[in-house]
């Protein structure tokens, strides 16, 4: 008990000596620990949201859109072989002027069965009440739109649908399963306020809409082990004759896709950071416990000697390693539990669930707290093993003294042409090469997670440059709810402000090759259109060639096909034949699946004469106001969008969304390069405080002492960097992969801001590091050195 | 130095090292202090190679007042005007003979080459050797060639052959004694070791911080003519 009591006094004071070094180690552990508890808490806590909300409101397997379907089509619909439940509805969308918005909000109106209880996709009250069912002018409005558009309970709202307006006032605020993420269709961001959605009694949007005893949305609920693929099949052969576009499951349902695709990059983060802040902080107790076990030789010697078998003479080491794992622990919990809360703050803002509480993902801490311990151990174990294993003889003898050897420096530089206290840092990395090697590793582990995420600002700039000024070059668009002449678009050109009108046609398609098929959005463009263009990969608008398709590059990329090659087409909206066209080029674009074909051919294909869904306009800043007034007593227009308003959104919300995780990252690659650079020098500093002591009191400056120690985080800084790059080039490819969502595809562009922002991120705290451990040589003894022996 | 007083507080209290010191040195000279342990000699050693400062009382190098040097000064000092011999070599293991010799005629005004430093000690063959690769007196001699080799108008030895034999001792010393007269330095050897007296132009003898009594030599004799 005494002896463990002195182990254990030994231990604290080890820890308090240490503790600067073990803190910064502890700081890895508890980076890793955090990255996972706030990774696997947060995707505890959406699923479980998410499952508590789609099961409150039942949320729909299979949705399937037509144009106009008779209500006694539910039946054949109910009876297909896997539907539990079938659900239609009426949706009908228009254009609306929200008191305090310029543009023109785009409202969905959507119908409330008899009995809203009974239903699929219930919405969930949040405020107010819902509204009276006899009532013809009373609606429930999505909560993020009222927030966000500043639209309180008993205002009213006028909207244009299915050519007639259509006015009620909100009664209720509500929460819906469909609408959990509410992108916006021209960016696939969030933009709350121009996305209204509105829930009022059947009668009075079958009114609106024309739609008496039909519908044109439906929702199933599937029994359990249905075949998803056969339920959609034979819910396009049911709807085809009513203007059936192709039925999709839940999975490409738009808000669940996102909320997926955002659990998805969770997991991603999990994966991959955790397990490099634990090599890292493994390495580095490695190399710590091995100077103590030098610098302790003797004394465990001395403990053989006296009786202690090998596992007790190496348990003071083994302990200190699982302290600095415990305490980083710790740290990392709670670390964790913090982030994970600031994470579900930003959740919040974008995931509209009626409960989203902070979770703890209990299984998850114990399991990095496992693996960190265990790292920890295995750092030291290997650095102890050695010194144990020598007989106490030789352990209690004073160490043999360093040998160095003329390296490979003093072959290639001639004796004279180096100052000696260069040559000492020469000869130091030379002499501790797996030192050198680790510190390098870490070093450029760190680099590379600054440039493996800096990237994405540049990125960003780079997508948005493309997209929106170079690809596209309107300055607004209009959205029609059915296709339209395309001598309509003179119309358009002659509303207030308007200088260039452009007619688009877009589709929904599948596209086959190679057994392979993919959703796509085909975009009839004029041939001589400058408002939209597809662009090659250095930016030159492509020509159309007949009746060949451009292809996005990624689409290609699933498909498999290159230009050349053949791709079977059909396209879902409308009864257009299945046809076979030939690829003609590849258009680099970062956003949904495209094809482009002239219009005309698309006209042709779809055998619906001269038509366009759209207009890409340039509209005069300045009479913006007046053209929005304008389109919105147009019913057949239901949807505006702005370029400006969609770039700064863009901006708004990603730089929300990222400035949190890259602080992180920032934060993480920080201290993995302060604990490296701060445990090396702090090492070197033990090593060499007798040698840096004689110099100083044989007339060196302290400058120059702080020459020689760190000269060597210098170098082993320095040659990080190119490694650093390297590697962290390799990341942001790997995270643009991982993070790819079908919506929006990041382009992998390193520019020279980035990079700089790494390294300077980096240089900080190799810096900090520096500074801390220099400022030990100020505080040197140099009497002692003159009487004490190494 | 006159009225030279050294106190260091510690939690026991105050200790005195030095008790109002006054000596006179004069330039080439080689004086050997002698003591006990704990009796003040390295403590004067140590004020006057400038790595400390008393806490009373003057000491005057030529016209430089190192009492009231600020740290910079002190440090050119060191680097102009002082050799320090250490009684374990501290000799940097990561350079060679030559290189550590030369890590000092690097930062000199007007040194020898380090080449000439190790002739001078007769270490002429044995310059690409390092550390771990010579013997102590090998070592300890390398340790004089380095103190010297920048011409230094005083040679401070703390127990130079304190961790050597007697025969290997006997060659530093002598090494000592012929360069600091090549080069008309200053010597001032800290010892415990009485029979080291005898190639001294004075002893001086200390106790309890104060110097007891300070003796010309006047049977001088050179390091090869003793045995310990």
């Amino acid at each position: 008990m005494v002896i463990g009591n002195m182990l254990d006094r030994k231990l604290l004071r080890d820890l308090w000596r240490l503790k600067w070094q073990v803190f910064a180690i502890a700081l890895l552990i508890a980076c890793g620990v955090s990255v996972t508890v706030m990774a696997f808490s947060a995707q505890k806590a959406l699923m479980a949201a998410q499952d508590r909300f789609y099961e409150d409101t039942r949320f729909a397997d299979v949705f399937a859109v037509a144009v106009r379907a008779p209500m006694s089509t539910v039946a054949d619909l109910s009876r297909i072989d896997g539907v539990a439940m079938a659900d239609a509805r009426i949706m009908e969308s228009g254009l609306m002027q929200v008191p305090g918005l310029t543009r023109p909000a785009i409202a969905r109106v959507i119908s409330l069965p008899r009995d809203e209880t009974a239903g699929l996709n219930r919405v969930r009250l949040s405020q107010g009440r819902m509204p009276d069912p006899a009532s013809l002018d009373e609606a429930v409005a999505l909560k993020t739109f009222m927030d966000a558009a500043k639209v309180k309970l008993g205002d009213r709202l006028t909207t244009v649908i299915g050519g007639r307006a259509f006015s009620f006032r909100i009664v209720g605020a509500v929460l819906s399963p469909e609408y959990v993420f509410v992108p916006s269709p021209e960016s696939f961001m969030p933009d709350d306020a121009h996305q209204g959605v509105f829930w009022a009694p059947r009668p009075a949007v079958e009114r609106s809409a024309g739609l008496n005893g039909a519908f044109n949305v439906v929702a199933f609920d599937l029994a359990p082990g249905a075949s998803v693929a056969h339920v959609l099949q034979q819910v396009d052969r049911i709807l085809a004759p009513y203007g059936g576009r192709a039925a999709y499951a839940r999975e490409d349902q738009v808000s669940h896709a996102f909320l997926e695709a955002e659990l998805k990059e969770l997991s991603t983060s999990a994966a991959v950071l955790p397990p490099v802040f634990l090599i890292v902080a493994a390495a580095l107790v490695h190399l710590v416990v091995s100077r103590l076990v030098e610098a302790e030789r003797e004394q465990i010697g001395l403990l053989k000697a006296f009786g202690y078998s090998d596992y007790q003479a190496a348990q003071p080491y083994l302990r200190l390693a699982g302290a600095v794992g415990v305490v980083g622990v710790i740290g990392g919990g709670l670390l964790g539990g913090w982030l994970g809360a600031a994470i579900m703050e930003q959740y919040r803002a974008y995931f509209r669930f009626p409960v989203l509480d902070p979770a703890f993902d209990w299984p998850a801490f114990l399991m990095a707290s496992t693996a960190s311990v265990l790292a920890a151990l295995a750092g030291s174990a290997m650095a102890v093993r050695a010194a144990v294993r020598l007989s106490p003889a030789v352990a209690m003898q004073p160490p043999r003294p360093a040998v160095y050897r003329q390296g490979l420096l003093d072959r290639l530089v001639p004796g004279r042409a180096i100052d000696q206290a260069s040559r000492m840092i020469v000869r130091n990395l030379e002499r501790f090469p797996l030192r050198a090697g680790l510190t390098v590793a870490g070093l450029a582990a760190s680099l590379s997670l600054l440039v493996g995420s800096q990237f994405v600002f540049g990125s960003f700039d780079y997508l948005v440059d493309h997209a929106y000024y170079r690809a596209q070059r309107w300055s607004d668009a209009v959205g029609f709810a059915e296709v339209r002449a395309g001598r309509s678009i003179s119309e358009i050109r002659r509303l207030p402000g308007v200088f260039a009108a452009e007619p688009l046609r877009v589709a929904a398609a599948r596209l086959k090759a190679n057994g392979r098929e993919e959703r796509a959005r085909v975009t009839g463009m004029e041939p001589d259109a400058t408002l939209q263009r597809a662009l090659d990969r250095q930016g030159r608008p492509i020509p159309f060639q007949g009746r060949g398709v451009i292809l996005s590059a990624a689409l290609a990329g699933r498909l498999d096909v290159a230009p050349g090659d053949s791709v079977r087409l059909d396209i879902t909206d409308g009864a257009a034949p299945s046809v076979v066209l030939p690829v003609t080029a590849l258009a680099e674009d970062f956003s949904g699946y495209s094809i482009y074909m002239a219009r005309a051919e698309l006209n042709r294909l779809m055998a619906e004469g001269d038509v366009a869904s759209g207009a890409q306009l340039l509209v005069a800043p300045d009479l913006r106001g007046r053209f929005y007034r304008a389109i919105e007593a147009i019913p057949q227009i239901v949807a505006a969008s702005s370029r400006d308003d969609t770039v700064s959104n863009w901006r708004k919300v990603m730089i929300e969304a990222f400035r949190v995780s890259m602080t992180f990252y920032v934060g993480f690659a920080a201290a993995i390069a302060f604990g490296v650079a701060y445990n090396t020098s702090r090492i070197a500093l033990s090593e060499r405080s007798r040698d840096l002591a004689t110099l100083r009191v044989l007339g060196f400056s302290r400058r120059e002492c702080a020459y020689i120690l760190l000269g060597e985080l210098l170098v082993l800084g320095l040659a990080a960097i190119p490694l650093g790059l390297l590697g962290g080039n390799a990341l942001a490819s790997g995270l643009v992969t991982a993070y790819s969502r079908d919506e929006l595809r990041l382009p992998l562009t390193q520019t020279p801001a980035s990079y700089a922002m790494s390294l300077s991120a980096f240089a900080v705290a190799i810096l900090l590091a520096a500074v801390l451990v220099g400022r030990r040589i100020w505080g040197l003894d140099l009497v002692a050195v003159l009487k004490t022996r190494e | 130095m006159r009225g030279l007083t050294k106190v260091y507080e510690t939690e026991a209290g105050a200790v005195h090292a030095l008790r109002g010191v006054d000596l006179d040195i004069r330039q080439g000279e080689m004086l050997i202090l002698l003591g006990p342990s704990g009796s003040g000699k390295s403590t004067l050693l140590n004020i006057l190679g400038g790595l400390d400062r008393g806490s009373a009382g003057k000491v005057l190098f030529h016209d430089q007042d190192l009492t009231a040097a600020t740290e910079h000064q002190l440090t050119l000092y060191r680097r102009r005007s002082v050799g320090f011999i250490f009684q374990f070599f501290n000799l940097v293991p990561s350079l060679t003979a030559r290189e550590n010799v030369a890590l000092i005629t690097e930062i000199a005004d007007d040194p020898m080459t380090p080449e000439e430093a190790l002739d001078r000690v007769g270490l002429s063959d044995r310059l690409d050797h390092f550390p771990a690769q010579l013997s102590g007196g090998q070592q300890q001699r390398v340790a004089v060639a380095r103190a010297i080799a920048k011409r230094p108008k005083i040679l401070l030895c703390d127990e130079p052959t304190g961790s050597l034999d007697s025969e290997a001792g006997v060659r530093v010393l002598d090494a000592i004694v012929d360069v600091a007269r090549e080069v008309g330095a200053t010597s001032m050897i800290v010892s415990h070791n009485v029979e080291v007296a005898a190639i001294a132009d004075r002893v001086i003898r200390f106790r309890d911080g104060a110097i007891t009594e300070v003796a010309e030599n006047r049977d001088k004799r050179s390091p090869g003519e003793m045995r310990w």
